[in-house]
């Protein structure tokens, strides 16, 4: 396996490096049981979270992941005010290698920031959520998250479900992807504005719910309605959105006789995607997901190898 | 007086070259024969296995002076132009300000007058501002010689502002040039919609933009009787809808650009943003079919769109904020010979037809085909040589250009406007 210098979308990956990542989680996630919880794989290493859109969650998750492998975490929060016009964020970026950060984890709203960044950086540059393009690490540890319940070689030939905004979500991007390459199968299910054309020949739509449970799924994966992204009305109102596309209560019972998974990246809105007796439901994963996130965050910082130590 | 020996010349809508002598005197054309002898005191320029060509006129150029001569100057953009064998051109009126009155448009042309050594067409504005509410100042824009208006960059958005000033254009023979695209479709669009802007999580430009507009604009045209020259075609519905306007006798032209018969949207790669241009590559069925389309003749023109940006604009940005648009004046030539002449797509006709003849005569200009009597503007292309587009050899000030760097087969030689010699990489000065 070559070593790899950045982490930019789940394409770029051979299976060979996914199943790496995610037998490497493995063990890190046993660790958390324990009292002592950190290692010093990258004791003296600096790892630079670089947020140019609000996110505590996954900043927090990459930080806690850094810190547990001893790494010194700094966080910077570039609010979109104090970029000042004229200065790209590659100047920004010249600025911040006086730091000499050995592993850059960049999220912002524009798709392909964190493919700049690495082209013009020695540092690792992890991709962790740009505009619509790719959110890598979502997607390992949604495939962590799966292959701790379908062990093995179970996993392939199972069946996911995305519910959802499909056009603008990178998770739905790269989770699809992931999940492709892991030869598990993929449905997708969402209002016809939110279901993009161009979207790969190997999801296959729905065009309810109905007809999507009549197809077996596994697992239904939702994903957050991005109110906030949205400049013009993609469906009627959020109620409707609910009656249509969400896991009501009367869904839910049909997830339950037949045992399917849930799974949702967060935040959740209850009373649009799912509803609060989702939360409980005991195959619901969205706390699973959350735990896995940090090990597998943490399995691909140990991956990742900074230019300096190529050769 | 100065003697072409030996070239082979390419006519438009000729297949093949004719082999002859040209001998120019006083800045014209005198003599076109199979061969000649040397007359007394003329220069010898020996073209032998090279392609003798009229000069290259470019309907669709941005020079970007005046306001934001960072971009490109008319003297820099035109100089793009002479190192592309390209003799003639029409400015954009999307400046800062925009071209959108007689004494503009005069002082544009004053500054092509002092720096440019080639001449400069100037298209005014149809809209004041290029905003699309109040009606430019067409009569005094076509006193100062203003021969087609546009608010290219953008479509005029209101139908009924856009025929009451094709109505009222009309009776000055003006031709309007579009820029075909529904802004509301087009949204917060960067690339062409479909596959590819999926995957890069780019908002996409639909096809159905383009096309919507471009059936707008010919039902106006069709309406009004106003010359209608849609700019940058794209897409093989936007042609198959002007194909039928024109059997159906409207009046109406169009162009196509080198980079959307070459390039089409898979090329973005990892978001580079020198394939990023406004309308977007489409696809690869696109490619043919504007392909096919030149050949048959729906094309009337090729047309650049040269659109220089800063390198900081184009290259320091990401995708979805570098700006729209690609330079072409210096790689036309070249890319259209390597792309499609070289490998027998289209001949020498079919390119000095589109590129150097048919842009005049839309224009109202005159010929300047290689016979007897017509002004000398020649341009001498080494089929065997090669370009390799540095930021050196390009003399634009940009180079936000998909060739930056890469060599292309075949290289304009000499380009010659009267008596003078503008650009020779003949061995040995003249």
């Amino acid at each position: 396996m070559e070593p790899r210098k950045d982490l930019l979308e789940i394409e770029d990956l051979s299976r060979e490096e996914i199943e790496f990542v995610l037998k490497t989680a493995q063990p890190y996630k046993e660790l958390f049981k324990r009292s002592v919880k950190k290692m010093p794989t990258l004791q003296g290493k600096a790892v630079l979270n670089l947020f140019y859109e609000p996110s505590t969650r996954t900043r927090s998750s990459f930080e806690v992941a850094a810190k547990r492998l001893s790494a010194d975490v700094t966080n910077l929060a570039v609010s979109e005010s104090s970029v000042v016009k004229g200065e790209s964020i590659l100047d920004t970026v010249d600025t911040l290698q006086a730091m000499r950060a050995d592993y850059i984890i960049v999220r912002h709203k524009a798709s392909g920031i964190p493919n700049l960044i690495a082209k013009h950086t020695g540092a690792s540059v992890i991709n962790a959520g740009d505009g619509f393009h790719a959110h890598p690490t979502q997607a390992l540890l949604d495939a962590y998250t799966l292959r701790e319940r379908y062990p093995g070689e179970e996993l392939a030939g199972k069946k996911v479900l995305i519910v959802g905004d499909i056009l603008h979500s990178r998770v739905a991007r790269s989770t699809s992807r992931i999940l492709n390459k892991l030869d598990v199968e993929v449905g997708v299910l969402g209002p016809g504005t939110l279901m993009p054309d161009g979207r790969p020949p190997e999801m296959r739509k729905f065009g309810s719910f109905d007809e999507a449970f009549d197809w077996e799924p596994d697992v239904i994966y939702l994903l957050r309605v991005q109110f906030e992204r949205q400049g013009e009305q993609f469906f009627p109102s959020p109620g409707e959105y609910h009656a249509v596309y969400g896991l009501t209560n009367t869904r839910l019972q049909v997830v339950r006789e037949r045992g399917i998974w849930v799974m949702h990246p967060g935040p959740v809105n209850r009373g649009v995607e799912l509803t609060d007796e989702v939360m409980t439901y005991e195959r619901c994963l969205i706390n699973d997901q959350v735990e896995n996130g940090i090990a597998t965050r943490m399995a691909v910082l140990y991956w990742l190898k900074p230019e300096t130590e190529f050769a | 007086m100065r003697l072409f020996k030996d070239a082979e010349i390419a006519a438009a809508g000729s297949r093949r070259l004719t082999k002859a002598d040209v001998l120019v005197e006083g800045g014209r054309i005198s003599r076109v024969e199979e061969t000649m002898a040397v007359p007394e005191g003329a220069e010898v320029i020996d073209c032998a296995g090279r392609i003798l060509l009229p000069g290259m006129f470019d309907a669709h150029v941005h020079l970007r002076e005046p306001g934001r001569n960072d971009k490109e100057t008319i003297r820099t953009g035109t100089e793009a132009a002479i190192n592309g064998g390209v003799t003639g051109l029409v400015a954009m009126p999307n400046t800062s300000p925009a071209i959108d009155s007689g004494g503009l448009v005069r002082s544009v042309l004053d500054i092509a007058r002092r720096t440019a050594r080639i001449p400069v067409q100037v298209a005014g504005a149809i809209t004041k501002g290029r905003e699309g509410k109040e009606m430019a100042s067409i009569a005094g824009m076509v006193g100062a010689g203003v021969r087609m208006i546009t608010d290219d960059g953008s479509p005029v958005r209101n139908p009924q502002m856009l025929r009451r000033a094709m109505e009222y254009a009309r009776e000055f023979g003006l031709l309007i040039a579009s820029h075909c695209e529904t802004m509301e479709l087009s949204g917060s669009g960067a690339m062409n919609e479909g596959r590819v802007s999926y995957k890069l999580g780019i908002p996409g430009i639909p096809a159905i933009s383009e096309e919507i507009c471009i059936e707008r604009d010919i039902a106006i045209a069709r309406q009004t009787g106003c010359r209608l020259h849609i700019q940058h075609v794209t897409t093989a519905r936007g042609m198959e809808i002007i194909r039928r306007a024109k059997e159906d006798g409207v009046p109406v032209s169009c162009e196509v650009a080198p980079h959307h018969l070459i390039f089409n949207e898979t090329d973005i790669g990892s978001y580079d943003s020198n394939y990023k241009m406004n309308p977007p590559l489409r696809t690869a069925d696109d490619n043919a079919a504007l392909l096919q389309g030149l050949i048959d003749g729906v094309f009337d023109l090729i047309a650049t769109d040269h659109a220089p940006h800063t390198a900081f604009e184009k290259h320091q940005q990401d995708f979805g904020n570098a700006p729209f648009g690609v330079t072409g004046l210096e790689t036309a030539l070249p890319s259209l010979y390597q792309f499609f002449i070289k490998p027998g797509k289209f001949d020498w006709g079919v390119l000095v037809e589109h590129y150097s003849a048919r842009p005049r005569i839309l224009l109202g200009l005159d010929p300047v085909e290689i016979a007897a009597g017509n002004a000398a503007e020649l341009v001498l292309f080494d089929p065997a040589g090669q370009s390799v587009f540095t930021k050196e050899f390009m003399r634009s000030k940009a180079s936000n250009t998909p060739f930056l760097n890469q060599p292309i087969d075949g290289q304009v030689e000499l380009v010659v406007v009267g008596d003078e010699i503008l650009l020779s990489r003949q061995e040995g000065e003249h």
